[in-house]
């Protein structure tokens, strides 16, 4: 059942890897016009749970890996154990994806999340303004070349320690 | 019609944690609900690429306040998955009870800040009670009240102490016999039905599209749960059940929590019976020089809340290269809410969000 998935994405899909994990973890890495349909086609197939929205920023490769989650309701069956992870590179200096909201309604957030800490865009999203930062940062602070003890002497070491304001 | 904007939370009667939601009413009537979160943004995600794999353990657990122990877990087993660790059969069985005190504790807890909301004190004031009765068991197992950082790569810190077993059938059977007072002054009162009946109503439907775990999903009659779907540490030994209702309102969801609770209590007997002797802990490699192989995972336990999950990559040295966290807050506590708020009461808001169980450390991370 699961080799027939596989063959079937492969198959439907140009372009795209599949690798099963101990028979649970099912990863899938594709080019970023593909995703679309891939969720899709993968919704179908009973993964109808968006469970989780990643990016890892590659720096040396000067790229941004955006993954996609998917798992489904089904209990006691074959499909249940299975998590479906759909990997995506991206180009790190114009960081921009299709929104998944068409497919999948509750992306919205983890979309939002994404674009707060990585600076990447998503397409067609209805409200992608902030979600937890009060202030908009020159880099995006989970990106690798956002340096915490930097970014932490520059800003708090110019406070002047208490007595010395005058 | 005169639309009002009104800020419920984080200064609010009605909140509980630090979040807040804006609120645009007409009269008593919520037309749209705007959740704001980041109150508590402490940016764990990124702290943790800056310090080695063992260094995590503190942090990990400070991320969810109430039930730091799944956090732990899910976290020990990301690093088992990927630094290809094995974990003795005695250490899961400990581990599955130590959970499973944890999500009667946090669900104490949750029962404490539920009553609390809808006026039940002195509920809250037992259920405060009770659960201090098992942070005195977490407190002789680990040293710690609250942040225990227990679970380890490899097991769990330390065996159970002499006595321990007795101790928490004392415990549990003080708590067990507690339930008919909490039934016959809160969960079978009156006021508590009215109060919660047809309240913050999720179709079944809508909750299938809107990718609810937890009680959330299993309020509206499936049993979707992650100790049945994917065992982790001792479940797939121990027989039990998956509290199942259908009204899909807060009174499903916190009635859910009390037959969890009672399920739970069931379920730490059974383990104790059948706990094996051995080894609690295969020490990992010095954690100075500890370097994991490069690869990435995705695993994930039943917290009190419902699926957590944590996607971690390592790219071969001793710092983990990424680490998020699938919180099951996140998705109820800012999409789900926003939904289910729409046409509610503003009497009622601070109920449902308490019925979806939502704690807000966990959403912002």
């Amino acid at each position: 059942m699961n080799k027939k998935l596989i063959d079937e994405i492969i198959t439907t899909f140009k372009n795209t890897k599949c690798q099963m994990i101990e028979n649970k973890r099912l990863i899938i890495n594709t080019k970023k016009d593909i995703i679309h349909p891939l969720l899709k086609y993968l919704k179908d197939k009973e993964f109808t749970r968006l469970a989780l929205i990643s990016c890892v920023d590659w720096i040396n490769d000067n790229e941004f890996e955006i993954i996609y989650i998917l798992t489904s309701y089904l209990l006691e069956h074959e499909k249940s154990e299975i998590n479906v992870i759909v990997k995506t590179r991206i180009a790190r200096d114009k960081p921009q994806i299709k929104s998944i909201i068409p497919i999948f309604e509750n992306a919205e957030f983890y979309e939002r999340e994404i674009c707060e800490m990585f600076g990447v865009h998503f397409e067609g999203h209805p409200r992608l303004i902030s979600l937890f930062l009060e202030i908009k940062y020159d880099i995006p602070p989970f990106r690798k070349d956002f340096i915490l003890r930097e970014f932490c002497e520059n800003t708090f070491d110019k406070i002047p320690p208490v007595g010395d304001e005058k | 019609m005169r639309e009002t904007i009104l800020n419920f939370g984080p200064q609010h009667l009605g909140m509980v944690g630090n979040f807040s939601i804006t609120l645009s009413v007409d009269g008593d009537k919520v037309i749209k609900a705007i959740a704001s979160p980041g109150y508590l943004h402490r940016g764990f995600e990124k702290l943790m690429e800056n310090r080695t794999w063992a260094q995590n353990f503190p942090l990990v657990c400070r991320i969810n306040v109430i039930e730091p122990d799944s956090m732990e877990m899910v976290y020990a087993m990301g690093v088992e998955k990927l630094g290809k660790i094995e974990v003795p059969e005695r250490a899961q069985f400990i581990r599955s009870i130590y959970l499973e005190l944890a999500r009667v504790a946090s669900h104490l807890f949750g029962a404490w800040a539920y009553a609390n909301m809808l006026g039940f004190d002195t509920v809250a004031q037992w259920a405060m009670y009770h659960r201090d009765l098992i942070l005195d068991l977490f407190e002789e197992l680990t040293g710690a009240r609250v942040y225990h950082i227990y679970i380890n790569p490899g097991g769990v810190r330390r065996d159970f102490p002499k006595g321990f077993k007795e101790k928490i059938i004392k415990t549990l059977h003080t708590i067990g016999g507690c339930i008919p007072d909490y039934n016959d002054t809160f969960f079978d009162n009156r006021i508590f039905y009215k109060r919660a009946q047809n309240v913050g109503k999720l179709s079944r439907e809508s909750a299938l599209l809107y990718g609810a775990v937890g009680q959330v999903i299993r309020a509206v009659g499936i049993p979707y749960d992650i100790r049945k779907v994917e065992p982790y540490a001792a479940y797939d030994k121990v027989d039990f059940g998956i509290p199942v209702r259908d009204g899909g309102d807060a009174l499903s969801r916190i009635l859910i929590v009390r037959d969890e609770m009672i399920e739970s209590v069931h379920m730490i007997f059974k383990l104790l019976d059948m706990m094996p002797e051995g080894e609690v802990w295969n020490r990992p490699p010095n954690p100075f020089k500890w370097n994991i192989p490069q690869g990435e995972a995705y695993v994930r336990v039943e917290s009190a809340r419902g699926e957590l999950g944590l996607y971690m990559v390592s790219n071969g040295t001793d710092k983990p290269y990424r680490v998020h966290f699938r919180t099951p807050s996140f998705n109820h506590g800012l999409y789900i809410l926003e939904k289910v708020l729409e046409g509610e009461n503003i009497a009622d808001v601070g109920n449902i969000m308490m019925s979806l169980y939502v704690v807000a450390p966990e959403i912002d991370r």
